[in-house]
């Protein structure tokens, strides 16, 4: 069933189109991301589906039903700006809240305090949010929204203006929500989250959907990759060389270009058969940047550049196993669990990120 | 029921946040300065119509100014997130109308209770008050409503415009008239006298409200059937904005 179901539809604000027959569905239970540039008509199409607004035309089902006034209070919804009664504190303010969602009092009290224990605004739940920094207003936004345990939840820009700490808080919330099973809509111009956090992807440019994808199958497409590693035996170089001349080889980096899935496994397995320590792995293209930058330029290669390999970079790594592409880590962490006796690194890579293994 | 619950929370949410935006000072201290200037008059007593006459002027001008500001509180984004819950977009907007008139009622209070206690009118019973006020408030009530429907909230600039240009022409007899009036043709003056009786039509209610509260005479008909008048007008008024606020785009001014 979808959660989300939009036909046809023709927004426009006086003469000046936004929206253009629009198509858009939602099956339930996925994480949508929608992608687009600022004033695609992102925020349009979410204020459409919660009934702010009224569409010229077409068709918005949204939970099973096209008249928005009956999904009022089963929709979660997490604006772009911060902007929050702010001379409440969180905790009178999340009360409040619940109240116009009809919850019973003693609910009512028992979701606040596990919404601020979630959002981690628990020591400060007294305070005035006036008082409160960007990204706790953030968290408190996603606390808000899950408050009436919603079928759907609508994010706009989840962090949109945070400082990285508090990006990284505001996903790590939205990841754990991902796990537990919310149908979750969410608008941003930011790839890095759409592909840590949606299953599927659409591209939103001049008001219409012009691309959508599947976020694992473009993760599972072969993607050129450079490896880090804190030193290459003369012996670990000459087996690598046997595997295949799409192999490139220095003291400390080894390029896979073109790659593809079982030259990438052949390359591990060699590494961690000769005990090369791997220090991290980084595509040298990125799918989703591909698609959106194809769906949005008329002229997009259709692979790009690759950036120069930075031996600098490995100073920056902590020690030991790092993968920051949840791609390469996924065929890492598959790789390394089809062994028979998986190694601490596949523990370490496993614990760094649960939602993959879900994959 | 919930839906009267509903709005009276948001009614008290609207409020809370009103007092604790320091707003209600500025009403404070223009209460005790209209009571000082207009209700204090060291050595002199003030009679009952008196007091209706000045707290008949005190309270609109003072509905005027908190209504505006109560609309600034509901038309910001700050809405959204309201609204996406089962509050609805009726019960949004009769908050904010509840929440002025009990700003309005309470300030009008302080100052008659302040007046009672220091300088009492000198021939006002508590009945009397009570019959003098309920016009009163409800002159107030009307102007919120009214406000309220021609916020940006409520009414696009092209229908505000419309409404505008309709008042304006009910209260044109004041100001077309004289040797002007007389160099239109007669047919021109005709429909501009029956266009301003139609449209001033409304605003008898308003207007013997005034002077009900000023005379609290109820020995007529008219009185009571005034009062209905005034409540139907109130009711009117509040159904046309509920029902444009309903149907239009929400779009809160950005702040």
């Amino acid at each position: 069933m979808y959660a989300i179901e939009i036909e046809q539809v023709y927004k426009s604000y006086g003469d000046f189109p936004v929206l253009e027959d629009l198509n858009l569905r939602v099956m339930q239970g996925r994480v949508y991301g929608l992608l687009g540039p600022n004033g695609a008509g992102k925020t349009t199409l979410i204020h459409l589906m919660l009934g702010f607004l009224k569409a010229n035309r077409g068709t918005i089902n949204v939970l099973g039903t096209r008249n928005l006034e009956r999904v009022r209070g089963r929709i979660g919804y997490v604006p772009e700006r911060l902007r929050y009664h702010m001379r409440y504190s969180a905790r009178e303010y999340l009360r409040f809240l619940g109240q116009f969602s009809d919850m019973d009092a003693a609910l009512l009290r028992q979701r606040v305090e596990e919404e601020l224990e979630r959002a981690g605004l628990v020591n400060v739940a007294n305070r005035m949010l006036e008082k409160y920094s960007k990204g706790m207003l953030q968290r408190l936004g996603i606390a808000q929204a899950l408050l009436a345990d919603p079928e759907l939840l609508v994010i706009d820009e989840p962090t949109s203006g945070l400082d990285p700490s508090g990006q990284r808080d505001v996903l790590d919330l939205l990841a754990e929500l991902r796990s537990s099973g919310h149908t979750i809509f969410l608008c941003s111009h930011q790839l890095g989250e759409i592909e840590e956090l949606c299953d599927d992807v659409g591209v939103l440019a001049n008001g219409r959907l012009i691309a959508e994808a599947n976020v694992h199958q473009l993760r599972s497409s072969d993607v050129s990759v450079s490896i880090q590693v804190d030193r290459l035996s003369p012996e670990t170089r000459i087996r690598l060389a046997r595997i295949s001349p799409n192999i490139k080889y220095g003291d400390h980096t080894i390029l896979l270009h073109p790659n593809n899935q079982s030259l990438q496994h052949e390359v591990l397995r060699a590494l961690t058969d000769a005990h090369v320590t791997i220090l991290s792995l980084n595509p040298l293209e990125r799918p989703l940047e591909r698609l959106y930058l194809q769906a949005v330029q008329d002229e997009a290669p259709a692979f790009f550049p690759s950036p120069p390999v930075d031996e600098t970079s490995e100073s920056l790594l902590s020690p030991g196993f790092d993968v920051r592409d949840p791609l390469l880590k996924d065929l890492l962490n598959r790789y390394l669990n089809a062994r028979p006796n998986g190694n601490d690194e596949a523990k370490g890579a496993d614990q760094t990120d649960g939602s993959d293994e879900k994959r | 029921m919930q839906a009267i619950l509903r709005t009276l929370r948001f009614t008290g949410f609207t409020l809370l946040e009103y007092l604790r935006s320091a707003r209600i000072l500025l009403e404070l201290i223009a209460a005790a300065t209209f009571w000082y200037i207009f209700l204090r008059r060291s050595g002199q007593s003030i009679d009952a119509e008196y007091f209706f006459t000045v707290t008949g002027v005190f309270a609109p001008a003072l509905t005027l100014y908190t209504m505006s500001a109560v609309i600034g509180l509901g038309d910001r984004p700050q809405g959204y997130v309201l609204l996406v819950r089962k509050l609805n977009r009726a019960q949004y907007l009769i908050g904010l109308f509840a929440s002025a008139l009990a700003i309005v009622s309470g300030v009008y209070g302080l100052v008659c209770l302040t007046s009672a206690f220091l300088n009492p009118p000198t021939n006002l019973t508590l009945a009397g008050w009570g019959l003098g006020t309920l016009p009163l408030l409800l002159n107030a009530a009307l102007l919120s409503a009214l406000l309220l429907m021609l916020s940006p909230l409520v009414f696009s600039p092209g229908w505000r415009l419309f409404v505008l240009g309709l008042i304006a022409l009910a209260f044109s007899g004041s100001f077309i008239s004289g040797p002007f009036l007389d160099s239109l043709p007669v047919t021109v003056i005709d429909v501009l006298r029956a266009v301003q009786a139609v449209l001033g039509a409304p605003l008898v209610p308003a207007f013997y409200g005034f002077q009900l509260s000023m005379t609290r005479d109820y020995s007529t008909i008219a009185a009571p059937v005034n009062l209905l008048a005034q409540l139907m007008l109130l009711i009117s008024l509040l159904g046309l904005a509920i029902y444009a606020f309903s149907r239009r785009d929400l779009i809160f001014s950005a702040q």
